[in-house]
Protein backbone atom coordinates (compact mmCIF):
# COMPACT_ATOMS: atom_id res chain seq x y z
CA UNK A 1 0.00 0.00 0.00
CA UNK A 2 1.20 3.24 -0.49
CA UNK A 3 2.94 5.22 2.41
CA UNK A 4 0.46 8.55 2.67
CA UNK A 5 -2.85 6.07 1.93
CA UNK A 6 -1.46 3.80 4.73
CA UNK A 7 -0.63 6.39 7.06
CA UNK A 8 -4.29 8.12 6.58
CA UNK A 9 -6.11 4.53 6.86
CA UNK A 10 -4.33 4.67 10.32
CA UNK A 11 -5.29 8.41 10.92
CA UNK A 12 -8.79 7.75 10.23
CA UNK A 13 -9.73 4.43 11.54
CA UNK A 14 -7.69 4.83 15.01
CA UNK A 15 -9.57 8.20 15.26
CA UNK A 16 -13.12 6.90 14.69
CA UNK A 17 -11.42 3.65 17.42
CA UNK A 18 -11.37 6.50 19.86
CA UNK A 19 -13.86 8.24 19.53
CA UNK A 20 -16.41 4.99 19.67
CA UNK A 21 -14.52 4.22 22.23
CA UNK A 22 -14.89 7.64 24.16
CA UNK A 23 -18.47 7.51 23.48
CA UNK A 24 -19.20 4.35 24.49
CA UNK A 25 -20.36 4.02 27.99
CA UNK A 26 -21.64 7.76 27.45
CA UNK A 27 -24.16 6.70 25.09
CA UNK A 28 -24.62 3.28 27.33
CA UNK A 29 -25.82 4.75 30.32
CA UNK A 30 -27.38 7.30 29.07
CA UNK A 31 -30.51 5.87 29.21
CA UNK A 32 -29.92 3.30 31.83
CA UNK A 33 -29.34 3.26 35.37
CA UNK A 34 -25.44 2.25 36.52
CA UNK A 35 -25.15 -1.17 38.73
CA UNK A 36 -24.26 0.24 42.41
CA UNK A 37 -20.74 -1.93 42.26
CA UNK A 38 -19.89 -0.77 38.57
CA UNK A 39 -20.30 3.38 40.26
CA UNK A 40 -18.27 2.42 43.14
CA UNK A 41 -15.77 0.93 40.60
CA UNK A 42 -15.73 3.76 38.47
CA UNK A 43 -14.13 5.82 41.03
CA UNK A 44 -10.87 4.68 41.34
CA UNK A 45 -10.44 4.91 37.15
CA UNK A 46 -8.11 7.92 37.61
CA UNK A 47 -6.14 6.74 40.69
CA UNK A 48 -5.12 3.02 38.97
CA UNK A 49 -4.99 4.29 35.60
CA UNK A 50 -3.15 7.41 35.57
CA UNK A 51 -0.55 5.30 38.12
CA UNK A 52 -0.47 2.99 35.16
CA UNK A 53 0.51 5.54 32.34
CA UNK A 54 3.18 7.08 34.43
CA UNK A 55 4.78 4.31 36.03
CA UNK A 56 6.56 3.36 32.74
CA UNK A 57 7.53 6.95 31.52
CA UNK A 58 9.20 7.69 34.73
CA UNK A 59 11.19 4.55 34.53
CA UNK A 60 12.18 5.09 30.93
CA UNK A 61 15.97 5.24 30.77
CA UNK A 62 17.30 8.70 30.59
CA UNK A 63 18.99 10.16 28.01
CA UNK A 64 21.15 12.28 30.53
CA UNK A 65 22.85 9.11 32.39
CA UNK A 66 22.50 8.23 35.97
CA UNK A 67 23.31 8.77 39.71
CA UNK A 68 25.11 5.90 40.82
CA UNK A 69 23.14 3.53 38.57
CA UNK A 70 19.65 5.46 40.05
CA UNK A 71 17.69 6.59 37.11
CA UNK A 72 17.34 10.70 38.46
CA UNK A 73 14.06 10.83 37.28
CA UNK A 74 12.54 7.85 40.10
CA UNK A 75 13.90 10.84 42.86
CA UNK A 76 12.51 13.50 40.90
CA UNK A 77 9.30 12.20 40.55
CA UNK A 78 8.60 11.30 43.75
CA UNK A 79 9.59 14.85 45.01
CA UNK A 80 7.12 15.83 42.11
CA UNK A 81 4.05 14.24 43.53
CA UNK A 82 4.76 15.53 47.23
CA UNK A 83 4.31 18.92 45.82
CA UNK A 84 1.32 17.51 44.14
CA UNK A 85 -0.17 16.00 47.03
CA UNK A 86 0.45 19.08 49.06
CA UNK A 87 -0.27 22.23 46.54
CA UNK A 88 -2.37 20.35 44.23
CA UNK A 89 -1.01 22.83 42.06
CA UNK A 90 -0.07 21.75 38.01
CA UNK A 91 2.22 24.55 37.73
CA UNK A 92 4.20 24.25 41.15
CA UNK A 93 3.92 20.23 40.51
CA UNK A 94 5.57 21.30 37.05
CA UNK A 95 8.25 23.30 37.66
CA UNK A 96 9.61 22.19 41.00
CA UNK A 97 9.63 18.31 39.31
CA UNK A 98 12.00 19.96 36.36
CA UNK A 99 14.14 21.91 38.96
CA UNK A 100 14.41 18.40 40.37
CA UNK A 101 15.57 16.81 37.71
CA UNK A 102 17.75 19.25 36.61
CA UNK A 103 19.47 19.57 39.60
CA UNK A 104 19.78 15.49 40.32
CA UNK A 105 21.04 15.42 36.26
CA UNK A 106 24.09 18.17 37.27
CA UNK A 107 25.08 16.42 39.91
CA UNK A 108 24.94 12.93 38.13
CA UNK A 109 27.16 13.64 35.31
CA UNK A 110 30.53 14.36 37.12
CA UNK A 111 29.74 10.75 38.74
CA UNK A 112 28.87 8.87 35.43
CA UNK B 1 -21.67 28.86 20.18
CA UNK B 2 -20.73 32.10 21.66
CA UNK B 3 -22.91 32.53 24.98
CA UNK B 4 -21.25 28.71 25.65
CA UNK B 5 -17.74 30.33 25.31
CA UNK B 6 -18.55 33.29 27.29
CA UNK B 7 -19.96 31.37 30.24
CA UNK B 8 -18.17 31.27 33.22
CA UNK B 9 -17.81 27.78 33.17
CA UNK B 10 -16.59 27.30 30.01
CA UNK B 11 -13.88 29.69 30.78
CA UNK B 12 -13.16 28.61 34.09
CA UNK B 13 -11.93 25.15 32.46
CA UNK B 14 -10.33 26.60 29.97
CA UNK B 15 -8.09 28.53 32.14
CA UNK B 16 -7.81 25.83 34.60
CA UNK B 17 -6.08 23.38 31.94
CA UNK B 18 -3.49 25.67 30.51
CA UNK B 19 -0.79 25.19 33.39
CA UNK B 20 -1.81 21.43 32.11
CA UNK B 21 -1.13 22.52 28.19
CA UNK B 22 2.19 24.09 29.19
CA UNK B 23 3.53 20.55 30.64
CA UNK B 24 1.97 18.75 27.66
CA UNK B 25 3.62 21.04 25.23
CA UNK B 26 6.81 18.30 25.02
CA UNK B 27 4.07 15.75 24.39
CA UNK B 28 2.60 18.06 21.40
CA UNK B 29 6.41 18.90 20.04
CA UNK B 30 7.67 14.58 20.73
CA UNK B 31 4.62 13.52 18.04
CA UNK B 32 5.09 16.37 15.87
CA UNK B 33 8.68 15.17 15.74
CA UNK B 34 7.88 11.56 15.14
CA UNK B 35 5.51 12.00 12.39
CA UNK B 36 7.80 14.17 10.44
CA UNK B 37 10.86 11.64 11.16
CA UNK B 38 8.24 9.30 9.94
CA UNK B 39 8.11 10.82 6.52
CA UNK B 40 4.02 12.38 6.93
CA UNK B 41 3.42 15.38 5.88
CA UNK B 42 2.05 18.48 7.64
CA UNK B 43 -1.28 17.42 6.62
CA UNK B 44 -1.21 13.94 7.44
CA UNK B 45 0.19 15.10 11.05
CA UNK B 46 -2.37 17.87 11.26
CA UNK B 47 -4.93 14.89 10.66
CA UNK B 48 -3.19 12.50 13.42
CA UNK B 49 -3.61 15.73 16.09
CA UNK B 50 -6.92 16.55 15.11
CA UNK B 51 -8.27 13.25 14.30
CA UNK B 52 -6.87 10.80 16.55
CA UNK B 53 -6.13 13.71 19.53
CA UNK B 54 -4.32 11.31 21.92
CA UNK B 55 -0.23 11.13 22.83
CA UNK B 56 0.16 7.45 23.01
CA UNK B 57 -1.46 6.65 20.33
CA UNK B 58 0.52 8.57 17.96
CA UNK B 59 3.63 7.93 19.17
CA UNK B 60 2.64 4.20 18.77
CA UNK B 61 1.43 4.51 14.96
CA UNK B 62 4.32 6.58 14.01
CA UNK B 63 6.55 4.11 15.41
CA UNK B 64 4.84 0.99 14.13
CA UNK B 65 4.81 2.83 10.89
CA UNK B 66 8.32 3.57 10.91
CA UNK B 67 9.25 -0.04 11.76
CA UNK B 68 7.25 -1.09 8.69
CA UNK B 69 4.18 -2.73 10.60
CA UNK B 70 0.80 -3.78 8.54
CA UNK B 71 -1.83 -1.49 8.94
CA UNK B 72 -4.12 -3.69 10.74
CA UNK B 73 -1.28 -4.45 13.19
CA UNK B 74 -1.10 -0.50 14.07
CA UNK B 75 -4.76 -0.59 14.31
CA UNK B 76 -5.20 -2.84 16.60
CA UNK B 77 -2.06 -1.71 18.80
CA UNK B 78 -3.51 1.63 18.75
CA UNK B 79 -7.01 0.38 19.53
CA UNK B 80 -5.59 -1.35 22.48
CA UNK B 81 -4.19 0.96 23.64
CA UNK B 82 -7.24 3.34 23.43
CA UNK B 83 -9.41 1.03 25.62
CA UNK B 84 -8.47 2.92 28.71
CA UNK B 85 -10.90 5.38 27.49
CA UNK B 86 -13.89 2.75 27.17
CA UNK B 87 -12.80 3.36 31.26
CA UNK B 88 -12.88 7.27 31.45
CA UNK B 89 -16.02 6.84 29.07
CA UNK B 90 -17.87 4.80 31.89
CA UNK B 91 -16.50 6.94 34.74
CA UNK B 92 -17.99 10.25 32.80
CA UNK B 93 -20.98 8.56 32.04
CA UNK B 94 -23.51 9.25 35.48
CA UNK B 95 -21.75 12.54 35.37
CA UNK B 96 -23.20 13.41 31.44
CA UNK B 97 -26.75 11.52 31.69
CA UNK B 98 -28.35 15.03 32.66
CA UNK B 99 -26.94 16.43 29.34
CA UNK B 100 -29.18 16.02 26.49
CA UNK B 101 -27.49 13.66 23.38
CA UNK B 102 -26.20 15.91 21.49
CA UNK B 103 -23.76 17.70 24.05
CA UNK B 104 -22.71 13.92 25.44
CA UNK B 105 -21.57 13.50 21.56
CA UNK B 106 -19.31 16.45 20.77
CA UNK B 107 -17.90 16.25 24.61
CA UNK B 108 -17.36 12.94 24.22
CA UNK B 109 -14.36 13.70 21.43
CA UNK B 110 -12.55 15.88 23.85
CA UNK B 111 -12.33 12.94 26.19
CA UNK B 112 -8.59 12.72 26.85
CA UNK B 113 -6.27 11.61 30.24
CA UNK B 114 -6.31 15.15 31.50
CA UNK B 115 -9.86 16.75 30.61
CA UNK B 116 -11.10 13.47 32.07
CA UNK B 117 -9.48 13.77 35.56
CA UNK B 118 -9.78 17.42 35.65
CA UNK B 119 -14.09 17.23 34.98
CA UNK B 120 -13.93 14.27 37.01
CA UNK B 121 -12.77 16.26 40.18
CA UNK B 122 -14.68 19.62 39.25
CA UNK B 123 -18.08 16.92 38.70
CA UNK B 124 -17.10 16.28 42.56
CA UNK B 125 -17.27 19.18 44.00
CA UNK B 126 -20.03 20.97 42.38
CA UNK B 127 -22.57 17.91 40.99
CA UNK B 128 -24.12 20.44 38.37
CA UNK B 129 -24.10 18.90 35.10
CA UNK B 130 -24.58 21.54 32.62
CA UNK B 131 -21.59 23.73 34.26
CA UNK B 132 -19.84 20.56 34.38
CA UNK B 133 -20.39 19.60 30.87
CA UNK B 134 -19.22 23.35 29.96
CA UNK B 135 -15.97 23.62 32.13
CA UNK B 136 -15.22 19.94 30.44
CA UNK B 137 -15.98 21.75 27.01
CA UNK B 138 -13.25 24.65 28.27
CA UNK B 139 -10.70 21.94 29.32
CA UNK B 140 -11.48 19.56 26.15
CA UNK B 141 -10.73 22.86 23.80
CA UNK B 142 -7.48 24.35 25.74
CA UNK B 143 -6.34 20.72 25.37
CA UNK B 144 -7.18 20.55 21.62
CA UNK B 145 -5.83 23.85 20.23
CA UNK B 146 -2.50 23.24 22.37
CA UNK B 147 -2.01 19.97 20.38
CA UNK B 148 -2.89 20.79 17.09
CA UNK B 149 -0.26 23.90 17.50
CA UNK B 150 2.42 21.93 19.27
CA UNK B 151 1.82 19.04 17.24
CA UNK B 152 2.47 21.26 14.18
CA UNK B 153 5.38 23.05 15.73
CA UNK B 154 7.38 19.69 16.49
CA UNK B 155 6.60 18.76 12.67
CA UNK B 156 8.52 22.26 11.76
CA UNK B 157 10.88 22.85 14.40
CA UNK B 158 10.90 20.06 17.28
CA UNK B 159 14.56 19.16 16.15
CA UNK B 160 15.76 22.37 17.64
CA UNK B 161 15.08 21.43 21.27
CA UNK B 162 18.48 19.47 22.95
CA UNK B 163 17.73 16.63 24.45
CA UNK B 164 19.85 16.80 27.61
CA UNK B 165 16.63 19.82 28.43
CA UNK B 166 14.95 16.36 29.69
CA UNK B 167 11.63 18.46 28.52
CA UNK B 168 9.75 15.15 27.92
CA UNK B 169 9.76 14.73 31.49
CA UNK B 170 6.60 16.82 31.88
CA UNK B 171 4.87 14.47 30.22
CA UNK B 172 4.52 12.61 33.47
CA UNK B 173 4.72 15.47 36.12
CA UNK B 174 1.29 16.27 34.13
CA UNK B 175 -0.07 13.02 35.09
CA UNK B 176 1.55 13.01 38.52
CA UNK B 177 -0.49 16.46 39.39
CA UNK B 178 -3.50 15.29 37.88
CA UNK B 179 -2.96 11.69 40.41
CA UNK B 180 -0.51 12.53 43.53
CA UNK B 181 -3.83 14.57 44.97
CA UNK B 182 -6.01 11.84 44.71
CA UNK B 183 -4.28 9.78 47.35
CA UNK B 184 -6.05 11.13 50.69
CA UNK B 185 -8.37 7.64 50.90
CA UNK B 186 -6.93 4.09 51.76
CA UNK B 187 -8.98 2.57 48.35
CA UNK B 188 -7.57 5.01 46.61
CA UNK B 189 -3.59 4.58 47.33
CA UNK B 190 -4.56 0.82 47.14
CA UNK B 191 -5.61 1.12 43.92
CA UNK B 192 -2.63 3.18 42.45
CA UNK B 193 -0.54 1.02 44.03
CA UNK B 194 -1.56 -2.26 42.88
CA UNK B 195 -1.57 -0.41 39.61
CA UNK B 196 1.65 0.99 39.65
CA UNK B 197 3.33 -2.71 40.52
CA UNK B 198 0.61 -4.51 37.89
CA UNK B 199 2.20 -2.10 35.11
CA UNK B 200 5.47 -3.15 35.85
CA UNK B 201 4.70 -7.20 36.46
CA UNK B 202 2.71 -7.26 33.10
CA UNK B 203 5.21 -5.68 31.24
CA UNK B 204 6.09 -8.11 28.55
CA UNK B 205 2.58 -8.41 27.54
CA UNK B 206 2.20 -7.49 23.34
CA UNK B 207 0.54 -4.48 22.31
CA UNK B 208 0.78 -2.53 25.26
CA UNK B 209 -1.70 -4.58 26.95
CA UNK B 210 0.11 -4.23 30.31
CA UNK B 211 -1.38 -0.60 30.59
CA UNK B 212 -5.26 -1.43 30.72
CA UNK B 213 -4.89 -4.46 32.64
CA UNK B 214 -2.93 -2.64 35.14
CA UNK B 215 -5.52 -0.06 35.31
CA UNK B 216 -8.37 -2.67 35.54
CA UNK B 217 -6.60 -4.70 38.00
CA UNK B 218 -5.75 -1.20 40.39
CA UNK B 219 -9.48 -0.59 39.86
CA UNK B 220 -10.69 -3.87 41.37
CA UNK B 221 -8.04 -3.93 44.40
CA UNK B 222 -9.41 -0.69 45.18
CA UNK B 223 -13.17 -1.61 45.13
CA UNK B 224 -11.88 -4.59 46.91
CA UNK B 225 -10.82 -2.20 49.52
CA UNK B 226 -13.69 0.11 49.69
CA UNK B 227 -15.92 -2.76 50.23
CA UNK B 228 -13.60 -3.81 53.14
CA UNK B 229 -13.79 -0.57 54.67
CA UNK B 230 -17.25 -0.31 54.09
CA UNK B 231 -18.38 -3.50 55.90
CA UNK B 232 -15.36 -2.89 58.99
CA UNK B 233 -17.25 0.50 59.94
CA UNK B 234 -20.85 -1.05 59.47
CA UNK B 235 -19.71 -3.09 62.56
Amino acid sequence: MDGALKLWTVIVVVGALNYLSRLSFIAFFASREMPPLLARALKFVPAAMLVALVVPMVLTPSVAGTLQGVNPRIPAAIIAAVVAFFTRSTLATLSLGMVALWVLQALARPIG
Amino acid sequence: MRHLIASKDFREGFVEMLPACLGLIPFGLVCGVGAQAAGADWLATLGMATIIFSGAAQVLAVQLYSAGAPTAVIILTCFVLGLRLLMYSAAMAPLLKPLPPSWQRSLAFLLTDQSFAAAIRRFNETHDARGGGLHFLGCGAALWLMWVITNLIGFYAGNAIPASWSLDFAVPLCFIALVAPLFRTVPAVAAGLVAGVAVLALDALPMKLSLVAAGLIGIVAGTIVDLMRDRWTAR
